[in-house]
């Protein structure tokens, strides 16, 4: 995948612009400052690598980057090695680190893997003390300075450090672009969606604690070569998890520029304080950085980089707005039938041998005392649209979330082409043709429908072309071509159903459960939906929807299923089910019931 | 008493309510049905202060009722029994009802009230020391109806005092509800499930469906029409 | 045998008495955690400006003078409570409520890491800023009290040495914690901090104003482990960054009591307090810390929802 020009241009120059700068630094402190800068922008980097793009904030990024600190000084105390052996070394060791403390933590939930993550450089920190290295200094090499990365021209080690930046940088932004990137997001807007949507949340997690640990581990290498001297508190500590954190919320969270902004930004700062007013106000650079989190968690929550940009693109809006969107609405339901008849012949309904696309056989599920799913039996004709109704508390979420593998039954059986999927993880349910909507979406606010649209085409697309053309066609079967670019936070209710629709189909799925798709939606709006999925149904998908709105679900569905305490009460089409007694009785009450036969 | 005028509310992006007139007079017992999203509970929750409209009008005893913060409308006389009782699980009955009568007129009226409770609801009686988390269901249902009573109210609003309950149970505690309302002067507004049994013992039913008011009237205009069953199913 | 067994007593009665004080800290941010779910980072520090006020109550307020150096530290500790009570409803009012409450309860999880890491800027404000102000140089609160001890005993050879400032300490405390449990179970404010921690959309209904239990509990919370606070440093000399030491020995007592229970909480922070206390019988005492680590991650992994705490549903 090329950079384009466009993503790479503002890199170059950057690059160029600070090492001029840094070239025409010649006192040795400020020097130290410009390479400091870069050094904490990396780490911010690796931090915002996992904790920017999943959402998961670790709160101990300091564990990583202290294990490089102390690899490359005790490597080259005890065993003479050089640090550009050194480095790559302790980004092995880092993300190895990563790794082991992924694996058990991201079971974890909310602020016990806060906690979790805030205790390991914590824990180190003490045994680092007490194995007796409170201040572990690197010898200086006088012979041979340049093979153990020991500069007396300070801007040689800003030089090192920048080619590091920029590294991370191209890494960052690759992995933005990249299905990596993508997958992150997913997990970051809805850990549920996107496992249902195909992909293996706990793999591609594990994979960015690895990258981001081995990145702190080589920059906390580097940080220890600059700085001579290593301390637990000065490796381990609270403020160093704390800055890395603080210089990439307050840049800008999930983002590259992000963190190169908060770091350009505060660490001068900081430094200068520190140096200025230093020894009067010892800690003025604590009070700093605690200041700077506190104003971008109350002003500007996803940073600097965000809130301009945003600010910038309000403005540009006012001064050229895009063409009313309501005449554009009007056409879409047509848009269905245009694509219909570019698609190779459907077959019709009648004639279609009626096979099962998906059977449930007594399904059952309790929680504690309460039997949420009992003893649920049906069949899902293919190309043919079930509605699951029932009163409040029925268990129509909970027989989808069986369905679809994030619960497991107590007992019972769910058939795909005659394999019991039973036990099987959303994500390769996903893989074998079920698709899934939720009632809530989440989308990403700030990307356009087909960037949300296309994270649903990874599951069976090998390229990001690929992935392309099929999040396009997705987009084209629901009719939201025409405005395919613009970004989710602008839609209307209708049209992110829509967008978590085409999610769902940019998959392919063979099977699709809808939950409350039409939630939230005025009639008309409704109707148009309701056609769209019609139409897929009649494009060899097949559909079970959980709905409440009835007066649409009566014109959509071929059949009902009705629930009622979690158990099936009737089944058939809907003339017969809006009559039958026991339907009555199960939404109206038993006396209701009992005297509307006469 | 209250007079609920062009309510229009919902949660962020999503609207529920939709336009809605709700008229209690006071000394009524008023009966809301309608099927699940259609907005009886939201409705409850706007009333309450706890979701806020983004158009129309709530007025309870002719002052503005949105002009009062969500924790103040308690003490004005409006006591909300909740969908689902939620009662406070960690502490006992008696705790329970304790909080219900924090309002000052519940302050007030402390000991006649906590007799009548007592009277109305003896199983809360029985139970007092008890923690409300280890109450059966029936059981915490009325205790929210106690705790709601404890406040001394003008209005009390029940919502789905029935749901997850067996119908032995359920029929009991709309009997209960009968009779506190034959011994006191309440106003009364229910959110039911089961219609037949709401709309007989009320003096006036609006039938809510996907965030309007599609039908009003007493039991005996609604209970021959064959609409109200189309508002739940359909057609 | 009499040797060990007399080391694993005294070694136990340690653990009792510096559990209590312990325990009293863990309270604090149980009642913070267990009322309004909010994790505070800087509870720690919160601690150490206790320790701070509590000192210069004592040497600058003249409170030394006028009671003495026996009673006169106690006296001081106790003014501390208050003095950090307030300034927690400050720092609630202005900042913690902005990310707390029934203005985020609608926010679903996001609410959480906001409290985080506001909490965690308030920390290294007080921190550094505590470093600022109070300097490096090591305090402590004098009594001469922390150099005698009392003899329990010999019994069978074997005696306790319960060391009189320690001892004094586990009698404030646990003086502290029954009036406060007092407070919350037959207080008026006390019942409604507790509803509304329990339900706070059903106490909102009833008319409790649940943004204000909030202030309270976080403001009670706080004055509580100042106090806790002042009570170590009567043992150990401080300096601003102690908070930090503490931190983890406070979660981990709140956790392993059972997040939401405040008696679970105490119960946690003495467990706390013996592991640390006992473990110096097979560890070096550097390791001691860590060995609250182990134990924190354990409970984490393996029982996150604690030990201590009453197993009641909540709706």
């Amino acid at each position: 995948m090329m950079p384009s020009f466009r993503s790479l241009a503002p890199v170059i120059a950057f690059a160029v612009v600070y090492a001029a700068v840094s070239l025409l630094v010649t006192n040795s402190y400020y020097q130290l400052v410009m390479t400091l800068v870069l050094v904490w922008a990396v780490f911010g980097l690796s931090w915002n690598l996992l904790s920017g793009y999943t959402g998961l904030i670790s709160f101990g990024h300091a564990a990583f980057f202290g294990i490089g600190a102390y690899t490359t000084a005790l490597g080259q105390i005890y065993f003479d090695l050089s640090p550009w052996l050194l480095i790559p070394i302790a980004a092995m060791l880092g993300g190895l680190a990563g790794l082991l403390v992924g694996f058990p933590t991201f079971r974890l939930q909310g602020h016990y893997f806060a906690l979790a993550m805030l205790a390991y450089p914590l824990a180190i920190l003490y045994v680092f003390e007490w194995l007796g290295f409170q201040e572990v200094t690197l010898p200086i090499k006088r012979d041979n300075p340049l093979a153990y990365m020991q500069f007396s021209d300070g801007r040689a080690y800003t030089l090192l450090a920048l080619a590091m930046l920029i590294g991370t940088i191209l890494l960052s932004q690759w992995i933005e672009r990249s299905r990596f990137g993508m997958a992150l997001l997913a997990i970051k807007q809805n850990e549920a969606a996107a496992e249902a949507a195909g992909i293996n949340t706990l793999v591609w997690k594990l994979r960015a604690i690895t990258l981001s640990g081995a990145i702190a581990g080589a920059i906390g290498a580097f940080y220890a070569i600059v700085l001579l001297v290593v301390t637990p508190q000065s490796v381990f500590g609270m403020l160093v998890s704390a800055q890395a954190l603080t210089v990439a919320m307050f840049g800008g969270v999930g983002t590259v520029w992000g963190p190169v902004i908060g770091s350009v930004i505060l660490i001068p700062l900081a430094e200068t304080l520190n140096a200025e007013a230093g020894t009067r106000f010892p800690g003025i650079q604590g009070v700093i950085f605690g200041l700077a989190i506190i104003c971008v968690i109350l002003v500007a929550p996803e940073g600097l980089f965000w809130k301009v940009r945003d600010l910038v693109r309000k403005r540009r809006a006012i001064a050229s707005p895009e063409p009313l969107s309501a005449p554009q609405i009007s056409d879409r339901p047509r848009e269905p039938a245009t694509v219909l008849s570019a698609l190779p012949n459907a077959p019709a309904k009648v004639g279609i041998p009626q096979d099962i696309a998906l059977e449930v056989r007594g399904l059952s599920r309790s929680f504690g005392g309460l039997r949420a799913v009992q003893d649920v039996s049906f069949r899902l004709r293919r190309n043919s649209i079930l509605g699951i109704i029932g009163p409040n508390g029925a268990g129509k979420t909970t027989l989808f979330n069986l369905m679809n593998g994030f619960l497991r039954p107590d007992a019972g059986e769910v058939l795909i082409d005659g394999h019991n999927t039973v036990g099987r993880k959303p994500h390769e349910l996903c893989e074998a043709g079920i698709g899934r909507t939720f009632q809530i979406m989440r989308p990403f606010q700030r990307m356009s429908i087909s960037d949300n649209v296309v994270v649903g085409a990874y599951v069976h697309a090998r390229t990001a072309t690929e992935a392309g053309k099929l999040a396009s066609e997705a987009i084209a079967r629901v009719g939201l071509s025409a405005i395919a670019h613009r970004m989710a936070g602008e839609l209307t209710t209708k049209e992110l159903r829509l967008m978590e629709l085409a999610r769902a189909l940019a998959g392919q799925p063979r099977i699709l459960l809808l939950d409350e798709t039409l939630a939230g939606l005025g009639h008309g709006e409704a109707d148009e939906v309701v056609a769209v999925i019609q139409q897929l149904a009649k494009q060899d998908v097949t559909i079970a929807i959980i709905e409440h709105t009835m007066q649409a679900m009566v014109r959509l569905v071929d059949s009902f299923l009705v629930l009622d305490h979690g158990a099936v009460l009737v089944e058939g089409e809907p003339e017969t089910i809006t009559r039958d007694t026991r339907v009555i009785e199960a939404y109206l009450g038993k006396k209701w019931a009992a005297h509307a036969q006469h | 008493m209250l007079s609920i005028e062009g309510l229009s509310a919902g949660y962020s992006a999503i609207p529920v309510l939709n336009g809605v007139s709700i008229k209690v007079e006071a000394g009524q017992f008023v009966a809301i049905v309608g099927p699940n999203g259609a907005g009886k509970t939201t409705l409850f929750k706007t009333i309450s202060g706890i979701v806020k409209p983004s158009a129309g009008a709530i007025t309870f005893e002719g002052k503005d009722l949105l002009a009062v913060g969500a924790s103040q409308r308690a003490h004005l006389g409006i006591a909300h029994v909740p969908e689902g009782r939620q009662v406070f699980p960690s502490l006992t009955v008696m705790e329970n009802l304790e909080i219900g009568a924090m309002t000052e007129a519940g302050r007030r009226d402390w000991k006649q009230n906590i007799e009548r409770i007592f009277e109305w609801l003896p199983v809360l009686a029985e139970r007092r020391a008890q923690f409300a988390g280890t109450m059966s269901g029936g059981q915490q249902q009325m205790l929210a109806v106690g705790r709601g009573l404890a406040s001394s109210p003008k209005l009390l609003m029940l919502d789905e005092p029935s749901m997850g309950l067996s119908p032995a149970i359920a029929d009991f505690i709309f009997e209960r509800l009968i009779e506190i309302r034959r011994q006191s002067d309440l106003t009364i507004l229910l959110v039911e499930q089961r219609v037949a049994e709401a709309l007989e013992s009320a003096d006036h039913g609006y039938v809510l469906e996907a965030g309007r008011v599609v039908l009003e009237g007493n039991n005996q205009t609604l209970r021959a029409d064959d609409r109200v069953r189309r508002a739940y199913l359909g057609m | 045998m009499t040797q060990f067994l007399e080391g694993f007593l005294q070694a136990l009665f340690a653990g009792l008495l510096i559990g209590a004080i312990y325990g009293l800290m863990c309270v604090g941010l149980g009642l913070i955690f267990g009322v309004m779910r909010v994790i505070n980072f800087a509870h720690g520090d919160f601690m150490m400006l206790g320790m701070y006020a509590a000192f210069y109550c004592f040497t600058a307020l003249g409170i030394q003078s006028l009671f003495g150096n026996t009673a006169g530290p106690f006296v001081a500790i106790l003014m501390a409570g208050p003095i950090l009570a307030l300034f927690g409803y400050l720092v609630h009012r202005a900042l913690i409520s902005r990310v707390s409450g029934t203005r985020t309860s609608l926010l679903e999880g996001d609410g959480h890491y906001a409290q985080l890491i506001l909490t965690l800027g308030i920390a290294l404000i007080l921190q550094n800023g505590g470093l600022i102000v109070f300097g490096s140089v090591l305090a402590s609160i004098r009594t001469p009290l922390s150099s005698s001890a009392w003899e329990l005993g010999p019994f069978f050879d074997i005696s306790i040495f319960v060391n009189k400032a320690r001892g004094i300490d586990a009698v404030v405390s646990l003086t502290t914690m029954t009036l406060l449990t007092l407070l919350i179970t037959r207080s008026r404010l006390g019942k409604s901090m507790r509803a509304a921690a329990d339900n706070p959309v059903a106490a909102t209904y009833m008319g409790i104003d649940v943004d204000r239990a909030h202030r309270f509990a976080f403001a009670l919370g706080t004055g509580v482990t100042a106090i806790a606070g002042g009570l170590l440093a009567t043992n150990y000399p401080f300096q601003p960054f102690v908070g930090l030491e503490y931190v983890i020995v406070m979660y981990a007592g709140v956790v392993l009591g059972g997040m939401g229970s405040i008696t679970g909480a105490f119960w946690g922070g003495m467990t706390i307090g013996l592991v640390q206390q006992m473990s110096t019988i097979v560890l070096p005492t550097q390791l001691q810390n860590a060995a609250i680590f182990v134990v924190f991650l354990l409970i984490i992994f393996f029982r996150p929802q604690g030990f201590f705490g009453r197993m009641v549903e909540r709706t």
